[in-house]
């Protein structure tokens, strides 16, 4: 529709444009035309005008002897065109005109002409006497007679015959070009013309009105008419003035209008050449861009049932390849965010699995051991952590372990483990606790090459003499709350901690040298072990808890029961309060370790509990 | 968080090294060669924190010294926290020129860092407190650590 509305409206004005130019080019013909057959007519006039002017004097002169004289033949030869003047004189006896005096360029120039003529002119001799010139060319050639009479008193008229040549006129007549010129007699007998059309009736080739009717026409005039074969002809005439003469001027319209057909064709062929580009142009438009817009369709189609990894193939520069380059962004987008989902998606699965494989490294949150109590909490600020604590009984030690791998999550996890098994391999062997962190120590050293280290702390007790021997890796040195009677509150000052012997993080160097020390425990004490993890919670506008609070909070927690399960649940209630949903800036563990207060319990037998 | 800001400024055989903001992981020591030093000074006056990833780092970088002179001054609470607790955090070769000690006054909840100095506030083991240590409103004001641990470099030094 949007190529046809324009291809209808350049037909409708090539249509209008060519008739105009048609009509246009039509009046110019017949303006050039008729002016050349006015102005062919207007020469002929002015010529025979010009003969018989010069043969005014030669007639007075033969009205004076009867005869031509000396001063005549002077005349004549100043003619080029008149060839020789003849008088006919009328005979009683004959009872006929004859040839009298003549006068002629050359000798018997008239007398051949009349041997010819002399049976043909009677005809003439009516309209002479009607006092009309004859004007006529007997011979269609280019040798012309004029008729004249010529009064004269108390006798019979001379008629006198001019013969003269109008050459110049033949050939412009008989040249042959796109336009036709006639000189015709008002009965339609062609007298100049093309060789082929010479004596023929030009009404029988063209219907022209004025010959049709027989009118007499004073001027000038056109006509677009038919030639017997058809043809559109353009026609003009004008009249020579002389007698009966016309000049006519013919041209076939086609011929006349054969520039303009040209330009029609042309234009038509334009016309269909640029409908037909356009035409095949838009069809190819139209069919790029719905042939884009139906990959656009499928594409979208195939996203809505969700297979988002579809691409469209729109190479195309304007606003549909826009689309679809964005569209194409946007499926690889999305595919790759939800391929990325998906990845997503299996690795908290895995790490999921990994935290569910981790807790099974840690012991059981609560257990009592002889004459001792643990109970512990461990949370990783990620799906898997870094910390890890322990304790086992062998024999009549029991182990502490507490330690804190470099950084947190998955890599930190893997050391942990790595250390976890190693542990249980060191516990069997009955290692003191400086032998265990050595061990340990290459353990973890030939496991991550210095890359990621662990703080550890173990500690060593003898449920009988409740004495610990302990060895510390860089570790938090555990708080130590000596027993207090009841009502006497613990301060900050009654804390002891464990940091009589340090030494290098397990894993920092292979041939590290690890020290130990021990301490004598007594009837209710209580040791906190922790990892840095428990200071640097946050809250919700990230602030540490930091160090004092912790210690604070602690105190607290140890003066409000003489349960470990209790101050336990304290101190994690402090924690959560303080965090109130807070994400944890490093992994949480903490375990504390009370020995009983007296003897009743000496026999109780272990025992783990879950809580 | 600020990021990790160290500066090192050549004074013939010393090196004055200024460090500050985070210590963690990301932090750059590459660019701080020390190792053609005769004396390295420290000054940890604006470091902020530091965690394990960074005390991994620090350590190595420290360990670049060989047997250099090695002073930290205006060290933190954090940075004593490590020195205190983190074997080699403190080499052996090391002094502390002075550390920061943060007071809190409980009541009003003031808090300031006062800088104990060598040869002033400790020497050879011996801390010598300040006779009095107010804020800003003439309130009095304690430690806000626990001597017993905070000071333990200081005795290990002696």
């Amino acid at each position: 529709m949007l190529t046809l509305i324009p291809a209808v409206a350049l037909l409708i004005y090539l249509t209008i444009a060519l008739q105009v130019f048609k009509d246009d080019k039509v009046a110019y013909v017949f303006d050039t035309t008729s002016q050349i057959s006015v102005s062919i007519a207007g020469q002929l006039k002015t010529k025979l005008d010009n003969i018989l002017k010069l043969t005014q004097p030669i007639l007075m002169d033969l009205s004076q002897t009867e005869d031509f004289s000396r001063i005549s033949r002077a005349f004549l030869q100043f003619d080029s065109h008149l060839q020789s003047m003849a008088v006919m004189v009328w005979n009683d006896k004959a009872q006929n005109y004859e040839v009298g005096p003549v006068l002629e360029k050359s000798a018997y120039t008239f007398e051949k002409f009349w041997l010819t003529w002399r049976t043909q002119w009677n005809p003439s001799l009516v309209q002479v006497f009607m006092n009309q010139t004859v004007v006529t060319n007997p011979f269609l050639d280019s040798r012309f007679v004029i008729v004249q009479k010529v009064d004269r008193p108390n006798s019979r008229p001379y008629l006198v015959i001019l013969l003269f040549d109008l050459t110049e006129f033949t050939e412009q007549f008989e040249t042959l070009s796109a336009q036709s010129f006639y000189l015709i007699e008002k009965n339609g007998k062609i007298l100049l013309g093309p060789k082929k059309d010479l004596g023929q009736n030009l009404r029988d080739q063209i219907p022209l009105s004025f010959l049709r009717l027989n009118q007499q026409v004073a001027g000038s005039g056109v006509e677009k008419l038919s030639d017997q074969k058809g043809a559109a002809k353009l026609a003009s005439y004008a009249s020579v003035g002389w007698g009966d003469l016309y000049v006519v001027s013919t041209v076939l319209e086609s011929k006349a209008l054969a520039a303009m057909n040209v330009l029609k064709r042309k234009s038509i062929l334009f016309f269909v050449i640029l409908l037909a580009t356009t035409t095949i142009l838009s069809l190819l438009a139209s069919s790029s861009v719905t042939q884009s817009l139906t990959q656009l369709f499928e594409a979208t189609g195939q996203v809505s049932k969700g297979q988002f990894d579809v691409q469209v193939d729109v190479q195309s520069q304007d606003e549909v390849g826009a689309l679809a380059a964005n569209f194409n962004r946007m499926a690889s987008e999305v595919s790759r965010l939800m391929g990325q989902t998906a990845e997503t998606a299996r690795m908290e699965n895995e790490l999921q699995t990994a935290r569910m494989v981790q807790e099974t490294l840690f012991p059981a949150p609560h257990a009592i051991l002889g004459p001792v109590e643990v109970v512990g909490f461990y949370e990783p600020a990620s799906e898997v952590g870094g910390d890890w604590w322990s304790y086992t009984q062998v024999g009549q030690s029991v182990y502490f372990w507490i330690g804190d791998a470099t950084g947190h999550g998955a890599g930190a996890a893997l050391i942990t483990s790595a250390a976890k098994s190693a542990a249980g391999l060191i516990e069997g062997l009955g290692f003191t606790p400086s032998q265990a962190l050595s061990a340990l120590n290459r353990s973890i050293y030939d496991v991550s090459r210095g890359k990621i280290m662990m703080t550890f702390f173990l500690g060593k007790l003898d449920l009988k003499t409740f004495q610990m021997s302990y060895s510390n890796a860089s570790h938090e040195a555990p708080f130590l709350f000596r027993h207090k009677e009841e009502g006497q509150p613990y301060k900050k000052k009654d804390i002891e901690f464990l940091n009589e012997v340090n030494n290098p993080r397990l894993g920092q160097a292979r041939d590290s040298i690890y020290k130990e020390v021990s301490v004598q425990l007594g009837l209710g004490d209580l040791i906190f072990f922790y990892t840095d993890g428990v200071p640097d919670i946050r809250d919700k506008k990230n602030q540490d808890w930091g160090e004092r609070e912790f210690i604070k909070n602690l105190i607290l927690a140890v003066n409000s029961s003489p349960s470990p399960t209790e101050v336990m649940a304290a101190i994690s209630e402090n924690i959560q309060a303080y965090r109130q949903g807070a994400p944890l800036a490093d992994d949480l563990t903490f375990f504390i370790v009370k020995t009983k207060e007296n003897v009743m319990n000496e026999g109780k037998k272990n025992e783990q509990v879950s809580i | 968080m600020s990021k990790f800001q160290s500066k090192l400024n050549r004074q013939g055989s010393k090196v004055v090294v200024q460090l500050g903001g985070v210590i963690d992981e990301d932090a750059d020591f590459t660019t701080l060669s020390i190792q053609d030093a005769q004396e390295v000074h420290i000054d940890m006056d604006e470091i902020k924190s530091i965690n394990s990833c960074g005390i991994r780092e620090w350590i190595k970088w420290i360990g670049t010294s060989g047997n250099s002179k090695i002073v930290y001054s205006k060290c933190p609470k954090v940075i004593v926290d490590q020195m205190n607790m983190v074997d080699g955090f403190l080499p052996s070769v090391a002094t502390v020129e002075s550390f920061y000690v943060p007071y809190y006054n409980e009541e009003s909840g003031s808090e300031k860092n006062v800088l104990f100095r060598y040869g002033v506030e400790y020497k050879d083991g011996q801390v010598q407190y300040p006779t009095a240590v107010k804020d800003e409103s003439g309130k009095p004001m304690e430690m806000d650590i626990i001597e017993n641990k905070y000071f333990k470099f200081i005795k290990s030094k002696a």
